[in-house]
This record gives structure tokens, sequence and C-alpha cells, in this order.
């Protein structure tokens, strides 16, 4: 067996009046490793137990491989999953849960002895295989569930937010092996989480979710680079992308403080200029702000700015010496900026030609 | 020293309403006391010899047993599917939960009255229902003849007390969280490999003591027995503490009736010492 794709069709779901997936159409190629990324609420956890046959989907068709697996029971999907709280079976012992699914699959005896020596052997639980879950640290539970999930070598792995119990320096480690572990084995990954950092540096692309609804899906470079809406803007990034609202006349943008010049074709009266932190270089430029907040984080400075009346964050190097209430100068990267028409909150193809300061 | 004082509250109280009625019980055992003036001599081990030569000792040991471990058994297995029934979202779950208890909470005199009245062989509605069915030609004594006295308390019993497992199972399966439920799912398991491989371990633990607690309070059930059958007929129904206190304020030997009441704490003992010696081997893994 090898890696099957995942392909959602016009699926929805409703609880009740609530709607949690509103028509998502997503198509996720074999072996590739998907993240579902979006806040709380926004139906990524929901279209992963739809995924896994724990909930029905109101309409719409989900496809594993070539087979649409609507009616079909979850344990005869072909796919393992890894829960947030791990759900490991509390009487047994290690080695019984990672052997659960064989049994149940009605492997004999031996031969799944062999299976979970296999899987121990991976993910380093031979010494751990007697012990009851309980006795066992956060960090080896979670290899137990993923061992449990890998024995069954399923088309599709499961993962539902499987890092957020670990402490972070837990989290960074499990990452890495969770990398390794997609790149061994070449199966299909759909990975459920909050955090952006697991859904960056993990993923092939990102799907990222809000309201229901998908609101990009693309390789990580390109959500960070191109986010295709305001919402993906704000959300990916740490501090998140500014955003300042400002009119356009005649490919101008203005604004109190920034002006910009676009070759554009159809863009609206109201647009949202979006710059990254990182592209907002303070020391010289044709723009002026106010420092509002300096905040050293060690490798470098987060500092809040006042430009023309709205809020503007700056990375700077941890060598800068600015406080509150200096006046400074800074450039915006033209290459770098970002243009959303303020109705449809849609990324504008534009292009910023020059940059100059505002009357 | 301080420490001695700061107990010796805690270990008096003790002393006074456990070792001293445990103690004076032995001791008034080894007597021949006539319960209304409570006088009577020394007569060491005979009211013991007198006890296991005769054979109602033995009869009633054997009714205690026989309706200890048919009454529980009920209760756990009808408990334990109410758990399960009212666990699940059915309609009306909030009202079938409190009525559930029922049982448990009304008095048992009272109870036991309107069971009377039901199983009554003259008037009551069970044989009257059973005859119009045509399950019975003639009306059956179900109180005053055996084995059907011994059935009727055993399922009264059952009726009664069955809530209690509901309550305390109820409550486990309540702690035991979903995604155990889904895990198994995903691993393939059907409705029944999920019952027996995800709740009934989960509930092991808490079905060890449910079934301690009631069977130590079953065998030492009185009031039901007693207003049921009153041991009858004969002594066909009496078990063990109605023969307490039939010796004691039926036929006045407060000796003997000691002497039953000790025996009979000896084979409580029994079952305590099985479930410690259970408790410490869970306690060791």
């Amino acid at each position: 067996m090898s890696a099957a794709g995942v392909t959602f069709t016009r699926v929805r779901k409703a609880f009740g009046e609530a709607v949690a997936v509103k028509g998502l159409d997503l198509a996720i190629r074999p072996g590739e490793f998907v993240s579902l990324l979006g806040p709380s609420g926004c139906g990524k956890t929901t279209t992963l137990r739809m995924l896994a046959g724990l909930e029905f989907p109101t309409s719409g068709e989900i496809m594993i491989g070539d087979r649409v697996v609507n009616d079909v029971a979850p344990g005869k999907r072909d796919i393992a999953m890894v829960f947030q709280s791990y759900a490991l079976y509390p009487h047994m012992t290690v080695g019984e849960n990672i052997a659960y699914p064989l049994k149940k699959q009605g492997m004999a005896k031996a031969e799944r002895a062999t299976q979970v020596a296999r899987i121990a052997a991976m993910l380093k639980l031979e010494a751990l295989l007697d012990r009851k879950p309980r006795q066992l640290s956060g960090g080896q539970q979670q290899r137990v569930a993923l061992g449990r999930a890998l024995v069954r070598s399923p088309k599709v792995f499961l993962l539902d937010e499987p890092l957020s119990n670990l402490d972070a320096k837990l989290r960074a480690h499990m990452r890495a092996e969770l990398i390794e572990l997609h790149r061994t084995l070449g199966r299909t990954f759909v990975y459920v989480t909050h955090d952006q950092l697991e859904a960056m540096t993990m993923s092939d692309r990102i799907a990222v979710m809000e309201g229901g609804e998908l609101r990009q899906f693309a390789p990580p470079r390109e959500v960070y680079d191109r986010p295709a809406n305001l919402f993906v803007a704000g959300f990916i990034g740490t501090p998140p992308m500014n955003t300042l609202p400002g009119g356009f006349t005649d490919g101008t943008f203005s604004h109190p403080a920034i002006t910009a010049r676009f070759t554009v074709t159809g863009a609206p009266a109201r647009v949202v200029l979006g710059v990254r932190p990182e592209d907002v270089l303070i020391g010289q430029g044709p723009h002026r702000a106010t420092v509002r907040v300096v905040e050293p984080t060690g490798h470098e400075t987060i500092v809040m700015l006042d430009a023309g009346g709205s809020p503007l964050t700056a990375r700077a190097p941890a060598e800068a010496s600015l406080n509150p209430g200096d006046a400074v100068s800074f450039a915006l990267r033209a290459e770098k900026l970002h243009l959303f028409d303020a109705e449809s909150q849609a990324r504008l193809d534009a292009r910023a030609v020059t940059l100059g300061e505002s009357e | 020293m301080l420490g001695v004082m700061l107990i010796a509250p805690c270990v008096l109280i003790f002393c006074a309403v456990i070792v001293y009625p445990l103690v004076s019980a032995v001791y008034l055992s080894l007597f021949n006391i006539f319960t209304p003036t409570l006088q009577g001599n020394f007569v060491g081990l005979q009211n013991y010899a007198e006890l296991f030569a005769g054979e109602e000792f033995w009869r009633s040991l054997l009714n205690t047993l026989i309706w200890t471990v048919c009454t529980l058994f009920l209760q756990v297995v009808l408990g334990v599917a109410a758990a399960l029934m009212l666990h699940q979202a059915i309609v009306f779950r909030a009202l079938a939960r409190s009525l559930i208890l029922f049982p448990y909470f009304v008095s048992t005199v009272v109870a036991v009255l309107v069971w009377r009245w039901l199983f009554n062989d003259l008037y009551g509605i069970l044989n009257h229902l059973m005859m119009w069915s045509g399950l019975l030609q003639m009306p059956l004594d179900w109180l005053g003849s055996m084995p059907n006295a011994m059935v009727s308390i055993v399922l009264v019993g059952a009726w009664k007390y069955f809530p209690f497992v509901v309550i305390a199972i109820l409550a486990r399966l309540q702690t035991i969280p979903d995604q155990l439920y889904e895990a198994a799912t995903i691993d393939g398991a059907g409705a029944w490999s999920r019952f027996t491989d995800v709740t009934l371990p989960q509930l092991k633990d808490v079905l060890m003591v449910v079934v301690l607690l009631r069977a130590i309070w079953d065998f030492k059930e009185f009031d039901l027995i007693y207003l049921m059958t009153g041991g009858g007929p004969l002594i066909a129904t009496q078990t063990l503490p109605l023969m307490v206190y039939k010796e004691a304020f039926g036929l006045d030997a407060m000796g003997r009736a000691t002497a039953v009441a000790v025996a009979m704490m000896a084979v409580m003992l029994v079952f305590m010492v099985l479930y410690l010696r259970r408790m410490g081997k869970e306690e060791a893994r």
C-alpha cells in the first residue's frame, strides 16, 4: 500500500443552525504534508474529523485515493489518527496499545509482535513496551500514540494538534521528528494546528481556514510572501503584518504617513496596504513616525510606531537604541508591499514603483 | 510525646466506638444471657459448640450466601445495564436518571408493604396478571412457600438496591474520555469491542468497590427480608441477621445471638481479607 491523496468536494458540515464547514474544496496530493491552520472555531478540526469518519458531512463528497469514503466506517478507511490527548488505552501496556489496531484487523499474535517490535525500534520505545501509559512522560505518550498510528501503515495520517500538550522544547524536537518521519514514510499527512510555526515548518502546503472557509491553500513560503487576503496576512507571521487603510486614486496609495505609486489594473478606491514588520526599515527614509513602545527580545527589537495615526510595527536590530517618544524616519521595502481590496479583503496584484512621504 | 497526645482523641474515639463493642460482643458470646434481665453465667465456648452442631446456623448461613450472591448478581447486571442506557443520549435522560434512583430512596418499610401487596396470593396484582395472561392456572404463594419466597426477596432486593450500582457506574462512565472511543473506532473496533476493550476495563475498579460494599450490605441485610417474609416459611429465608434478632429478642438468648453475630463477622472478615489483598496487588502494580 502506498500513499493516497485526499479530495474534499463542496463539503459542508452543519451542527443544527451552526455551520462549521461551508462548502470546502480541497485536493491533497498523495504523500503531501498538509496543515489545516486557523484560529479555534475555523472548522479545521471538523474537517479532520470528517476525513476520519468521526463526523459525517451534511453534504459534499470526501475521497481518499479514488474511493468515496462518505459511508465508509472509520476503521475501514485506511487511515490512522493521533489525538491531542493521545487517547491511549489506560489499562493496556504500551505494546498492547500499539498492537491494538492490528488485533482488530485480525492479525496473528506472532505477526503482531514483529510489527510492534519494528515500530518500537523506530520510535525508541523498546524499553517501555511493558509500561502502562500513566507511567510515561508526555513526550513518551506522544510517541506511543504515533506508534499506534504508524503500525497500521495507513495511506493517510491524521494528526489533531498532536504537539500542543508538550512543553516548548519537546515540541521543537517532535517537529523535527515528524518531518523526518514524513520523509521516511512518504505517506500523506493531514495535520491540524492553530500554531503557525508548526504549520510553516512542517508542511508542504498550508490550508488556512477561517469561519468554516478555506482562505488560502499554498506552500508556506507563498502563504507568507503572497497572502491571498487580509485574514491570511494578519494571521501568519509574528508579529503580524501591518495593515494601513488608505485611499487609492490613479495608481497612488495615500495615507497620512505614506504614499506609494503602484502599477495595478482595476483597483478600487479604498485599499489596505500591507507591510511585514521586517520590511519596515527604521533609520532613514522618506516617512516619519513616532516611537510608542520598544520591546527588546534579545536577537532583535520589536518597535511599535505611530505613523500618521496608524499603528505600525517594525523589527529593528537588537542594538538599535530607541526610546518611546523618539521621532524616527523609516523606509519600506517597495518590492515587499502588499495591496488588498478594503471591501473584498482580497489581494490585489500590484507592484509598488515609487514611495514617498505624503503631504 | 506531643504526637501521642495529638492522636490520642482519635485513638480514644476509635476504641470507644469500634474496639469496645467488638470486644464486648465476643465477651458476651461466652455467656448464657437472658435478654430481659441481661443476667447470665459464663459458659465458655458452649454457645459456639451448640451453634455449629445444630442445623439452623448452617441453614441460615447458606440462606445468607444464596441471598447475597443472587441479589448482588442481579443488582450489578441491572445496574450496569441501566447505567449504560442512561449514559446514552436518550430522550428524557435527566428525568430517567432521577426516576431510576427512586427505589433506593424509598423507605424499606414502604417498599416492602407495596411489594407484599403486589405479591399477595389472594388479591396481588402479580397473580392476577399472570392468571389473566394464562401463565398460571392457580394463584401462586409468592412469599409463603419455597423457592418462591427466596426468589421474591432476591428480586425485591435487586430492585431496591440496583440504583446504587447505577449511580456509581454512571459517574465513572462520564469520566471516560470520548477520544478513547474515537481512537478505538478508528483502530477498527466495533461497538462490542469498544465496550469490552474501553468501557469494561475502565469500570473494573469501580465495580470492585461497588461489589464489595454491596456484598457487605447485602450480607447483613435485615429489614427487607424481615419485613417481606420474616425468615419464613419456617426458616427457609432466614438469614444470619434474622437469626441474631430471633435469638436475642425472640428466644431471649443474648449470648447465643452474639455468638451468631461473631460468627457472621468472621465470615465477613474473609471477604475483607480477600478484598484487601486484591487492593494491595493493584497498588503494587
